[in-house]
């Protein structure tokens, strides 16, 4: 695999774009769980998966042989991924402090806390679940979404978000926390 | 061992706790209750995590058909902006071409706009020497210096005409030759003095020229009645005494003239 990735690249840098469609069809699959998990919907997650394909094509030249492709474009997709929810966060904090219809203000505290008849149904739960996520940083979310439900190594989050392997550790464990105390009422109710 | 806390419980879920303090870890377990409990409950909270949510969302991944259908669309949605490597090369290097040629004729547009403006610059400065007005005093530095050499080798001459035995012929001769050399200079310094308004030098000079000029036109056999005629000639005009009185005055306006044009003598 790793190989087939190696004598692709080199095919595209030598001119055939179309070579790049194997690596595509080979890696979307991957990109895009991991996109889905960290933004938590499809539509920016294909969006992150396109963009992170479109970066790797044009970053190709820098690309190391002994490097592993497959681990390079996923690197380069958490990071797409990471800067989306980045600026959502941004954007939904200034949306919510510019609002000022208190009707809307109700609506959305309303959707923060849900009854606990809601909480009964699976898809409650992973809506809760969902929005315990969102609450975290960016940072903390994507460290815990790639240690719980990548299963990465702390080395392997530490590099592709850029940090100390230390602070990855320290990402993951504060997110784990906050996490519990927010679902702690969803326990006691089940 | 103390109970374990909250980081060392999920270090020890992840695996990511140390050999030596996990096999530690997992002995304090077996027998402390409240810390079994309490990483049960972690696990519980984060299998939760895991198994709740995006399982539905990867359906369609599931079959290498849903991957590749996936991938297909993925490719669609990205061929289009995606442009050839090579071309892209070539695209560069005519990029780079052109930012070459462009600096190049930058660069020669720049050259020549120097060289124009130096020569309209030129054009417009007169000329550095037509501003420099000679000095009066500036070229009297000169006829001093001529003047006080002239002088000096002038006072030798004359003293040794006045102190020639004029019976030896051999001793006469050079005195003629030097008349020759300093009637040249003689002339020369007379014509500076004259010029500069200086009669008493003027005056001198004269009479040097006339005991030169008839020294110099000696022919070899330079006989004692004539040097005896010029060694008369010269004590009744008190030639030599005036030649040096002309001569102490040139270190007085050597020094004036230095101080005024700031002692480029």
């Amino acid at each position: 695999m790793g190989e087939n990735d190696h004598a692709t690249v080199r095919a595209i840098l030598a001119g055939d774009r179309d070579a790049y469609a194997a690596l595509v069809m080979r890696h979307s699959a991957t990109l895009f769980r991991v996109a889905y998990r960290i933004t938590g919907n499809q539509a920016d997650a294909d969006d992150v998966v396109q963009e992170a394909f479109l970066r790797g094509y044009r970053k190709l030249e820098g690309f190391e042989s002994r490097s592993n492709f497959g681990t390079w474009i996923y690197r380069i997709a958490v990071r797409c991924a990471l800067d989306r929810i980045d600026g959502r966060k941004t954007n939904e904090r200034s949306r919510v402090s510019e609002e000022t219809d208190p009707e809307q203000q109700a609506v959305q505290v309303a959707d923060e806390a849900a009854g606990p008849e809601r909480l009964l149904l699976s898809a409650e739960i992973a809506a809760m679940q969902q929005m315990a996520l969102r609450s975290l940083t960016p940072t903390e979310r994507t460290a815990f979404v790639l240690r719980h439900m990548e299963d990465r190594s702390t080395e392997e989050i530490a590099a592709a978000l850029g940090i100390a392997p230390n602070a990855a550790k320290q990402a993951v464990f504060r997110a784990v926390q906050k996490l519990r105390q927010r679902l702690a009422n969803l326990r006691v109710r089940i | 061992m103390n109970h374990l806390n909250e980081e060392e419980l999920v270090d020890h879920y992840y695996g990511e706790d140390a050999a030596e303090s996990r096999a530690e870890t997992e002995r304090h377990l077996e027998t402390c209750p409240q810390c079994t409990e309490a990483l049960r409950d972690l696990k519980c909270d984060l299998e939760e995590m895991k198994a709740g949510g995006d399982s539905q969302a990867f359906a369609f991944l599931e079959s290498p058909a849903g991957v590749a259908s996936y991938g297909r669309r993925v490719w669609a949605a990205l061929a289009s902006s995606l442009e050839p490597y090579a071309a892209r090369k070539r695209a560069g290097l005519r990029l780079t071409l052109w930012q070459g040629l462009a600096y190049a004729a930058a660069c020669a547009v720049l050259v020549a706009c120097a060289f124009y403006a130096g020569r309209q610059w030129e054009h417009r400065q007169p000329p550095v020497v037509a501003h420099v007005a000679p000095h009066p005093a500036a070229k009297q530095p000169v006829v001093i210096v001529v003047l006080g050499d002239h002088l000096d080798r002038s006072e030798r001459l004359l003293v040794e005409l006045k102190h020639t035995d004029a019976d030896n012929e051999e001793m006469a001769v050079p005195l003629r030759d030097e008349a020759r050399t300093l009637l040249a200079a003689n002339r020369i310094c007379r014509q500076n003095a004259k010029n500069s308004d200086d009669p008493a030098l003027t005056k001198a000079l004269d009479r040097l020229d006339h005991l030169l000029a008839q020294l110099a036109s000696q022919k070899d056999d330079l006989d004692s009645d004539t040097i005896e005629r010029l060694q008369k000639e010269m004590n009744q005009g008190n030639l030599l005494f005036e030649v040096r009185v002309l001569r102490t005055r040139i270190p007085d306006r050597q020094a004036s003239a230095g101080r005024s044009q700031g002692g480029t003598i």
